[in-house]
């Protein structure tokens, strides 16, 4: 009996191995790329904070230089209320790492500001009140958490009434602000692993091709972006190659002439 | 008095229909991401910031659906897909840019779920995969959500 016992514990065990093995197989270890191209979705827009957690593992970054208190003037073009919306949100993320409570519950005002100012305020109200009421709690993950609703809020709202293309460009001005920050730390103090996470040639291709359908958004500032975007590709799309220092100072110029435009009026 | 009844009991019935009907005709991407978020429960208790934006859509059985996404090295990712359909059978996995299999061997799937695990070796752009691999449905709704940390 006990040797039958064993037997079936070892069948159990090599049966579970099998099913094991045979699940893992199932797993194509490689697939081809090209033949995907029909069915892939576009690009998700990473959240600076996504990028800043990446590089705090890198070594100890001081925030709080990087907390920006010029929160940019009041525009009445949407498609510029948008790109500072972007920003703004990015600006709050750099707040939440410097753990900075007044910059955060004045970003959290801005933001209900600027959604107003596109008539999307009402679905925005709840969140900048819990990102207020969490930055004075201090309870960061908290903020981070409302600030990513506040995003996905304002671009919901927006696409509910066909405004997608305003909605990408809040993800623009979020990602400007969001690599003009990156480039700024790694530029400060350079290393590779910093300047890979520069390596983002389809988001840039991603940015570019939604830009090239808003001929209606004729405003100077979209032009610059569109221009400088061009300088930036060949700069990060380097393949397997490494980024050179001298490649994130220059992205660093391109977007902090970026998001200072974006801040000031033409 | 006859068709007054007549009208309140077929007014009545349709009612009952709809109400029976309700899960299968009204079900929604919203209903399977509710199921993506449940998986990624525990994950959020180890220190993983769930994004509130997420991907989804309706596939039919063996039907796969690629999406691109920019993943950081030195962040760690989790990748959750559910949906609402229970006897459905999904799987997520994720490629990098060359289409060679980039997850970690502790990805699992379980019946309506299924989640894959990367730590990224490099900055870029990865591929990850969802399929329907079987379902009681012609389409069956899918929503994937994403954790770092």
């Amino acid at each position: 009996m006990t040797l039958f016992t064993k037997c079936i514990k070892v069948s159990v065990i090599a049966l579970s191995g099998l099913i094991l093995c045979a699940q893992g197989a199932q797993v194509p270890q490689h697939i081809d790329i090209k033949q995907l191209s029909k069915t892939v979705e576009d690009v998700v827009v990473p959240l600076p904070n996504e990028i800043f957690g990446a590089l705090n593992k890198l070594g100890a970054v001081n925030w709080k230089e990087h907390v920006r208190s010029d929160k940019g003037i009041n525009f009445t073009e949407r498609p510029r209320i948008a790109l500072l919306l972007g920003t703004v949100i990015a600006d709050g993320f750099v707040a939440v790492q410097a753990e900075d409570a007044p910059a955060v519950k004045e970003i959290g005002q801005r933001v209900l500001a600027l959604a107003r100012g596109i008539g999307v305020g009402s679905s925005i109200t709840p969140h900048a009140k819990a990102i207020i009421e969490a930055a004075d709690k201090r309870n960061w993950e908290g903020v981070r958490q409302e600030l990513d609703r506040t995003q996905n809020s304002v671009q919901q709202a927006m696409n509910e009434v066909h405004d997608e293309k305003l909605s990408q460009l809040v993800s623009l001005g979020g990602w400007l602000r969001g690599t003009e920050v990156l480039t700024s730390v790694v530029t400060k103090h350079f290393s590779t692993d910093g300047a890979e996470l520069l390596h983002q040639p389809d988001l840039l291709s991603y940015f570019q091709t939604r830009l090239q359908g808003m001929p209606e958004f004729n405003v100077p500032i979209i032009h610059e972006i569109q221009d400088a975007l061009v300088q930036v590709k060949p700069l990060i799309d380097v393949g397997n190659a490494r980024i050179p220092p001298e490649s994130v100072k220059k992205i660093n110029e391109i977007t902090t002439r970026l998001g200072n435009g974006i801040v000031t009026r033409d | 008095m006859n068709s007054f009844v007549n009208v309140l009991l077929r007014g009545g019935f349709l009612l009952l229909s709809v109400i029976a009907l309700q899960p299968a005709v009204f079900a929604s991407v919203d209903d399977a991401q509710s199921f993506a978020l449940q998986a990624a429960e525990t994950y959020v208790k180890q220190g993983f910031q769930v994004r509130e934006d997420y991907w989804g859509g309706d596939l039919g059985s063996g039907e796969k659906k690629a999406v691109r996404q920019q993943l950081f090295k030195g962040n760690e990712y989790w990748f959750w897909l559910g949906t609402e359909v229970d006897r459905a059978k999904v799987s997520v996995h994720v490629y990098d840019s060359d289409g060679k299999l980039a997850e970690e061997p502790d990805g699992w799937e379980k019946g309506h779920f299924a989640a894959a695990h990367v730590v990224p070796k490099t900055t870029g752009s990865y591929f990850i995969i969802v399929s329907v691999e079987q379902s009681p449905e012609e389409r069956t709704h899918w929503a994937l959500v994403y954790g770092f940390r």
